[in-house]
């Protein structure tokens, strides 16, 4: 580790721990996902002054290009991207001077990008600390690990971290074998393995409602909750992600990641403090904790679907198998419900419905915690009418906001008694632009705060608990089919109104 | 209450009708707010009564009072509140009139969403020092915290500034409008120091300076720039004058320079003295007890405001190798590049985004932050010695 110089100014200052200088090398340099995320973010955080003074951006790839070129694209990506418009010119000219990039069409290639880091750290300062991040397609991951190990890549002074995105693997077996390549050349706390969803706001306000309050922990557990609901809905279909979505669907894609990662935080015991191993920790032991979902089970514990055509936001769209790419027999999930028990003290009992889907009705993203009704009735039935179980809302995307549904008097003669929500949303009460999640994560990778990214242990048991279900599946032919801009396949609805419930309406 | 009318007409259009008492005020709140939320109602929307804050502003002039409830509307949004404005004519005779309005405010035409926030007018005319906090207190918002924004220099000691801070978590207010700088920044320096644990102090003028601590810090997250701090030889600090350079407002440079000192330990040898054109020049001596010269300098610069920092150079060296840190305002003043120069050659340069904000989103920033900060109190502390 670099040895941390104290700096007696920073004290006091919004971001006591700023990222020490330091250069960020982007594989896959001129992909998709450098030019719609990583540049984007670097750049806004470059405008809000939260980038080291001595930075450079150094990009590989395998077709050659010049400096002057990469910038030029880079330039344009970020001026379409950016979450704030339009492009400062000043700022990005100067951003600009210290990106730069080498070709690596080949493992010799990989000498020239260790001279020009070499050549950086001269010219600016940086000390040798560097981030790798791999946006390059999974496949490409192994052998550039390798080579960034055996070129001598990460420098003799500083720090060196790798991220990497997801997905991590395809299975148990896929991710182990992952993780043993990259600890060939990185330890495990130099690993940053990406999930987007917990750099998002929202997310980390999981965390912040149930910890920095003292009025929702004692009611957070089986005897107060009936039930929790998970939802993350997309209305887009599979776009131009089809050669991707096909080997993965929405298991891979969504439940391992996301959806484990939002069931634990609802899940999790108090960690001891916010920081990278008291939060990990206490994650890893809820997917321990969750029930298996046995072969026997299927039925009714999970369910798929696949979108056919139907209607979106009026307009007409076609089904997934006639999407471009995709195979017209293809038996990828599009759709996936699931009933999960985390067996530990706190949960025994208690279901947490998850769900997601492509083209379902619309783009939210929620957690509900549905409260048990009150013990005893102490209003008539026809006064009791239009009551509802006590729900507390917690809403991810869009307008995102808590709410807290609970039972009010109608103001009439006599009690009729009705559900009313309040309502906290965050735009109305926190107008400032939340930083995409992209910024946070890279700035916190560059700082070497891991307390948002997955942990091997984290990793593998989100995969030991999919792996069963993928594999049931895929030898069960094809899945049961829903209209696109419905809330999935009938299927789904049988497994909670099995136990009397039914799923919310986001 | 007729008498007072009579002496100049409140503009209802912009504050609202006048009520007679706090009951009548609050029953014609709960009137606006009904007539709002049927409003509402009638076009499928509903209303969010929220509030985070209570916030009271005190003025002495119908313009600053003005001017501080527009602001506010703007920050309605981002930090609902009800916000008490006070305006005390303190020439005219005596008696406190309420006078309410309500604003709501639409954050986009797409949205479902409404926030409303009220404003309360309190016009109080004469002497009515000694009344002024108790037409407060019955209108303040209970177990929120209140904000006291006090326009103008605050007249420490005096018993209406007394009572009001009493009721504040937190005082605000702007030593860029401080005619006497060298005089109000020490007397802030001690009500500061009594008000620890009773109220929290903002100075808006600090806030303004946070982005030239963040740009000036930066150059010394560099490992090898570091020892420079330790060996700095020189400060000199810019500020803007306007073109004639008769109003001098130094008070934001001389945080600078207090907030430098208290960072890094350096003493006062010999008290502020006057130097060219305005300007401010005096020796302290570092942590190692050697001497250096610290300079601040007013200049005229096109595009800024009065009293704003306009550049800042600070020279450093052991003999063997001199180091300069430079940030300078680019002609466009929304940008500043920050130098380093080592032995006469320039050895990095970036160019770093500074808006200069207006007085909304400073106190938008401010009105985040609960808590005192200690670094300001710091700063104004080895201002004192100073002087």
């Amino acid at each position: 580790m670099a040895t941390t110089v104290v700096n007696p100014l920073r004290e006091g200052l919004r971001l006591a721990r700023t990222p020490e200088p330091s250069t960020i090398v982007i594989f896959g340099g001129s992909g998709d996902l450098a030019q719609r995320k990583l540049l984007p973010a670097l750049y806004n955080l470059a405008l809000q002054r939260l980038l080291p003074a001595a930075f450079a951006v150094v990009g590989a790839a395998r077709q050659p290009m010049t400096d002057d070129r990469f910038r030029a694209e880079l330039r344009d990506a970020v001026a379409r991207h950016s979450r704030t418009k339009p492009l400062n010119e000043e700022v990005w000219k100067s951003f600009a001077e210290h990106i730069h990039f080498v070709a690596t069409p080949n493992d010799a290639a990989y000498d020239d990008l260790r001279r020009r880091l070499d050549d950086v750290d001269r010219e600016l300062g940086t000390h040798a600390n560097r981030l790798f991040y791999l946006a390059t397609p999974p496949p490409a991951y192994a052998a550039i690990i390798e080579a960034i190990g055996a070129h001598g890549l990460r420098g003799e002074t500083g720090w060196a971290r790798v991220v990497v995105e997801k997905p991590f693997g395809r299975d148990l077996a896929t991710a182990m074998k992952l993780t043993e390549i990259v600890h060939s050349v990185f330890r495990e706390d130099e690993v940053f393995r990406i999930d987007h969803y917990l750099g998002k706001e929202t997310v980390q306000n999981i965390l912040v409602l149930r910890f920095a309050n003292g009025i929702f922990e004692p009611v957070w557990n089986r005897q107060y909750v009936d039930h929790v609901q998970i939802t993350v809905a997309e209305s887009l279909g599979v776009e131009e992600r089809a050669g991707y979505y096909e080997q993965a669907g929405a298991m891979r894609d969504i439940v391992q990641n996301h959806l484990l990662q939002l069931l634990a935080l609802v899940a999790m015991e108090p960690p001891a403090a916010f920081d990278d191993r008291a939060v990990r920790d206490e994650k890893v032991k809820v997917l321990r904790a969750l029930r298996p979902i046995r072969r026997e089970e299927m039925a009714e514990r999970a369910v798929r679907g696949q979108y056919d055509a139907g209607f979106i936001e009026g307009t007409r769209v076609v089904g997934y198998r006639q999407e471009p790419d995709v195979a017209r027999t293809s038996s990828t999930e599009t759709f996936v419900a699931l009933k999960c028990f985390v067996d530990n003290w706190r949960w025994e009992g208690t279901p947490f419905y998850v769900r997601t889907g492509k083209r379902l009705p619309k783009r939210s993203t929620e957690i509900a915690i549905q409260f048990r009704i009150a013990p005893h009735r102490v209003f008539s039935r026809e006064a009791s009418a239009g009551l509802e179980p006590n729900a507390l809302v917690l809403r991810i995307q869009p307008d995102e906001g808590i709410s807290l549904k609970f039972g009010a008097k109608v103001p009439v003669q006599g009690i009729r008694i009705r559900s009313v929500n309040m309502d906290f949303v965050y735009g109305a009460s926190f107008m400032v632009d939340a930083p995409d999640a992209y910024e946070t994560l890279i700035l916190d990778a560059l700082r070497g705060d891991a307390t948002l990214f997955t942990r091997r242990d984290e990793v593998e048991q989100q995969w030991t608990f999919v792996d069963p279900i993928i594999d049931a599946w895929s030898n069960a032919g094809a899945p049961p089919r829903y209209e696109a801009g419905s809330w999935g396949p009938a299927e789904a609805d049988r497994i909670v109104e099995r136990d009397g419930r039914e799923w919310r309406k986001p | 209450m007729a008498q007072a009318l009579a002496q100049g007409p409140v503009d209802t259009g912009f504050w609202g009708t006048r009520a007679a008492g706090v009951a009548a005020l609050e029953r014609e709140l709960a009137r606006l707010r009904r007539a709002q939320t049927a409003h509402a109602r009638e076009q499928g929307r509903t209303i969010a009564r929220a509030s985070v804050l209570n916030l009271v502003v005190y003025a002495e002039r119908e313009v600053h009072a003005r001017r501080a409830a527009l602001s506010i509307s703007e920050l309605s949004l981002r930090h609902p509140s009800r916000a008490i404005v006070l305006l005390a004519d303190r020439g005219a005779r005596e008696g406190v009139e309420g006078r309410i309005d309500m604003h709501c405010h639409l954050p986009s035409a797409d949205s479902l969403q409404q926030v409303c926030y009220e404003q309360i007018l309190l016009r109080a005319r004469g002497d009515s020092d000694e009344r002024l906090a108790s037409a407060v207190i019955p209108l303040l918002v209970p177990d929120l915290p209140v904000f006291l924004w006090w326009t103008g220099n605050p007249p420490f000691g005096r018993r209406h500034f007394e009572g009001l801070t009493a009721l504040a978590d937190r005082l605000i207010f702007d030593s860029a409008d401080f005619a006497r700088p060298d005089q109000v920044l020490p007397a802030i320096a001690r009500v500061s120091e009594q008000a620890r644990g009773r109220f929290g102090i903002t100075d808006l003028n600090w806030t303004r300076l946070t982005p030239w601590r963040e740009i000036v810090s930066t150059f010394f997250d560099v490992p090898a720039y570091r020892p420079f701090l330790d060996v700095i030889t020189g400060v000199r600090v810019g500020f803007a004058v306007d073109m004639d350079g008769r109003d001098i407002h130094p008070s934001q440079a001389l945080l600078f320079v207090g907030w430098l000192a208290s960072r890094l330990g350096w003493r006062a040898t010999q008290s502020l003295a006057p130097a060219e054109a305005g300007g401010l020049l005096f020796a302290m001596a570092r942590g190692d007890g050697a001497p250096m010269m610290v300079r601040v300098r007013p200049r005229f610069e096109r595009g800024l405001d009065e009293g704003d920092v306009s550049g800042v150079r600070i020279q450093s060296g052991t003999g063997a190798v001199m180091a300069e840190f430079v940030v300078k305002r680019q002609p466009d003043p929304r940008h500043v590049t920050a130098t380093t120069i080592l032995n006469g050659e320039r050895r990095g340069e970036r160019v770093v985004p500074l808006p200069s904000p207006d007085v909304v989103e400073l106190l938008g920033e401010e009105l985040a932050i609960v808590g005192s900060d200690a670094i300001y109190e710091d700063a104004l502390q080895a201002l004192v010695s100073l002087t």
